[in-house]
């Protein structure tokens, strides 16, 4: 498969050349209304978002890429604003209202730019009433002697501010990123005392031996896991769940298919329930506490919960539907002992406490990042994690996020977020139809990428729409976070939709059309029910 | 399927015998092509052709008589080349005695003895747990081989290696 430049396959090559032009693109085009920040910033934007699409490189790989080329390109220690400053100069008062000021400062179309703040300028019509060489004599009631006039309009800092390069590299530590890395090593010491497992085995009991009652608790219990752990590694030890399963049944069998898809499909939708559930909820939430909306870990389960248990049962229904139980009973084995060592023990001790602590956020007040270095710290102090079991974390999915994080603060930086939308009339567009859109692009783009960039990819878009105001006082930004979050985790259709399917996919137990069959009808299901919960639960629960 | 580039080597002077075990390994030949060689130099030289292919030997089944060196001297041979460490060595033989087994067991590793006659479930099972072995060692994505290999174990592996996760 692989061959060619590089090792490199076709559309690898062409995604890799496609990015390295799409970063000098901006350059090429007449964008006047874009600041040279915003070019730059586009420019990178092009890069990691075909890099993304067509994955010459790993995805953390483009993260890691986009902070660095921040770093150097946009931030204030850059070598591109190291030294900048921005010519200035102040108007020469002639008679009456008349102004001279450098021929420079006037534009074409007879504006002048003022600096206000730093970062900020407004334009200004003035009237011409003579050029001579250098200078140009004005009329305006809008200048004084004080003004400050920017005598070279095209200058990299109107309407720039570079921030420092520390902001870009802090995404790698930001307080999200935090709450993950508590999460994965929480996650990664329960597979390690194979707390999952026995969870696994303690809450499927209940649901006793009938066909339709496994599928359930099967897909509750993979639910709930993944609602704290990753996705991926539920789906996984869940497949050892459900293979002796499958082998009490005939070959021939249809409910196999059933119980292969119910695995990825809990995996996935239970991602949606926390704010740790999964990387594209992270963003989301990143995203809008840039912009000053913080979601407590309480309020993201009230919020997302609710429509994940409607999912579940959806889907539950769908899949015996589909593939109806053939068999009375199953024998459901699941060997094992509660591992009751000390270390195994301060674990428990230790999740609970932090689970705890996370879901009661708004009694108590915590952050739930803050919360998060509980584990970290005591997961370690305890000798519970040790140091051959930190280098096992999945830090690229960490370092993925960040590079996420960092694209969507820099596109918010240079004004690239604003421009971007500026284009197209979405007043015009009801709140309705927002939502389906946005869920529908979210669903069908992660459909084929990772869920985490197309959620990257489209919410310093949500952020802008709400920041220039011009879906008016119909936007609720918080909601369009959540259909975000909530669609990018609902799509499944493919085996490379999302890992938990190309798990179940490579069992062989399925076969792709019927994960496509299925998962189609659950991401189209699955905008109704977003948009039922944005027009009716959530504006009562957000407010 | 999709052919790996993790090859089976049979080594076995007998074509009947040969034929019977490419026949009973059917199953695995699609993902796993098989090369086959009649004595120990055949084999050395199959070897070197695929390894200069960048190919990989996952498994290896060896009769212990064959003409030349025999089997288990040529285990250990192979042994010490390091490409072929990984390598899962079985001896397929009614005729090695228990010193020979010995031999090969501690200085070729030998992962597995199958008496001839053979059972053909036996041969598969063996294989099949000793390529999943193999590719839990070797290689950075299983899933590929999940659906030929011991899918639970493959699964257990991602669950606690930790390797895959969410995107």
């Amino acid at each position: 498969m692989k061959s060619g430049f590089l090792g490199l396959t076709k559309t690898q090559l062409a995604g890799l050349v496609l990015g390295v032009f799409g970063l000098f693109l901006p350059f090429l085009l007449p964008l006047a209304s874009l600041s040279i920040a915003g070019h730059i910033g586009l420019g990178i934007f092009f890069m990691a978002a075909i890099f993304w699409m067509f994955e010459p490189i790993p995805i953390y790989a483009t993260s890691m890429l986009v902070i660095f080329l921040q770093v150097v390109l946009l931030s204030s220690q850059g070598p591109v604003y190291m030294d900048a400053e921005l010519p200035l100069s102040e108007p020469v008062a002639l008679e009456e209202g008349q102004w001279q000021i450098p021929s420079s400062a006037l534009k074409n179309d007879n504006t002048v730019l003022l600096a206000v703040e730093p970062g900020e300028t407004e334009s200004i019509s003035v009237y011409v009433v003579d050029r001579n060489g250098q200078h140009v004599i004005v009329e305006s009631t809008e200048l004084d002697a004080d003004t400050a006039i920017i005598t070279d309009t095209g200058h990299r800092l109107v309407n720039y501010q570079p921030n420092s390069y520390t902001e870009y590299l802090g995404t790698l530590a930001h307080p999200i990123i935090i709450l993950f890395l508590g999460g994965f090593m929480l996650a990664s010491a329960s597979v390690k005392y194979n707390l999952d497992k026995n969870l696994t085995r303690y809450l499927l009991g209940p649901f006793g031996s009938k066909p339709r009652y496994i599928v359930l608790g099967l897909m509750l219990v993979t639910a709930m896991l993944s609602a704290f752990m990753s996705n991926t590694a539920t789906a996984a030890m869940m497949v050892t769940v459900i293979l002796p399963i499958i082998a009490q049944l005939e070959p021939g069998d249809r409910f196999k298919f059933g119980l292969a898809l119910a695995i990825p499909i809990a995996a996935n939708v239970g991602g949606i329930a926390t704010p740790i559930g999964t990387p594209p909820n992270a963003i989301v939430i990143a995203a809008l506490s840039e912009y000053g909306i913080d979601i407590s870990f309480t309020d993201w389960i009230i919020v997302a919960a609710p429509l994940v248990v409607v999912m579940l049962v959806f889907a539950w229904w769908l899949l015996l539907a589909l593939f109806p139980p053939s068999i009375s009973r199953f024998n459901l084995k699941l060997e094992g002992k509660l591992n009751l060592s000390p270390k195994a023990v301060g674990l428990y001790a230790i999740f609970a406490a932090t689970v705890l602590l996370w879901v009661t956020e708004n009694q108590h007040g915590i952050p739930s990042s803050m919360v998060a270095f509980l584990p970290v710290a005591a997961l370690v102090t305890g000798r519970i994690l040790d140091k051959s079991d930190i280098r096992k974390l999945p830090w690229d999915v960490l370092w993925l996020m960040a590079g996420g994080i960092s694209l969507g603060i820099g596109m918010d930086k240079t004004g690239l977020a604003v421009w971007m939308i500026s284009g197209f009339d979405w007043g015009a567009m009801g709140y309705i139809t927002l939502i389906l859109t946005f869920s529908i692009v979210a669903i069908a783009m992660s459909n084929f990428l990772s869920n985490t960039v197309t959620a990257t990819l489209l919410m310093p878009l949500v952020i802008s729409m709400q920041a220039s105001g011009i879906m008016g006082d119909d936007f609720n930004l918080l909601i369009i976070g959540v259909v975000v979050a909530v669609a990018c985790s609902l799509a499944m259709a493919l085996p490379i939709s999302t890992p938990p399917n190309a798990i179940a996919m490579s069992t062989g137990i399925i076969r792709t059309k019927d994960m496509a069959k299925v998962g189609v009808i659950v991401g189209v299901v699955g905008v109704l029910i977003i948009l039922a919960y944005a027009v009716f639960y959530w504006p009562m629960v957000t407010n | 399927m999709e052919t790996s580039d993790i090859y089976i080597l049979c080594i076995e002077d007998e074509q009947e015998v040969l034929d019977a075990v490419v026949r009973d390994l059917e199953k695995l030949e699609e993902q796993f092509p098989v090369e086959t060689a009649t004595s120990a130099e055949e084999a050395r030289s199959v070897i070197e052709k695929l390894l200069e292919n960048g190919k990989k030997i996952g498994l290896i089944l060896c009769d212990h008589i064959l003409p030349g060196d025999n089997g288990v001297e040529l285990l250990i041979e192979l042994h010490k080349n390091e490409q072929l460490h990984a390598s899962k060595k079985v001896l397929l033989t009614g005729q090695a005695g228990l010193e020979d087994t010995v031999k090969a067991l501690n200085e070729a590793k030998l992962h597995h003895y199958i008496a001839k006659p053979w059972n053909k479930e036996d041969l598969m099972s063996v294989s099949v747990e000793l390529l999943t072995d193999y590719v839990i060692e070797q290689e950075d994505d299983v899933l590929p081989f999940m659906g030929t290999l011991d899918a639970a174990k493959l699964s257990e592996f991602i669950r606690s290696g930790r390797n895959v996760s969410d995107s």
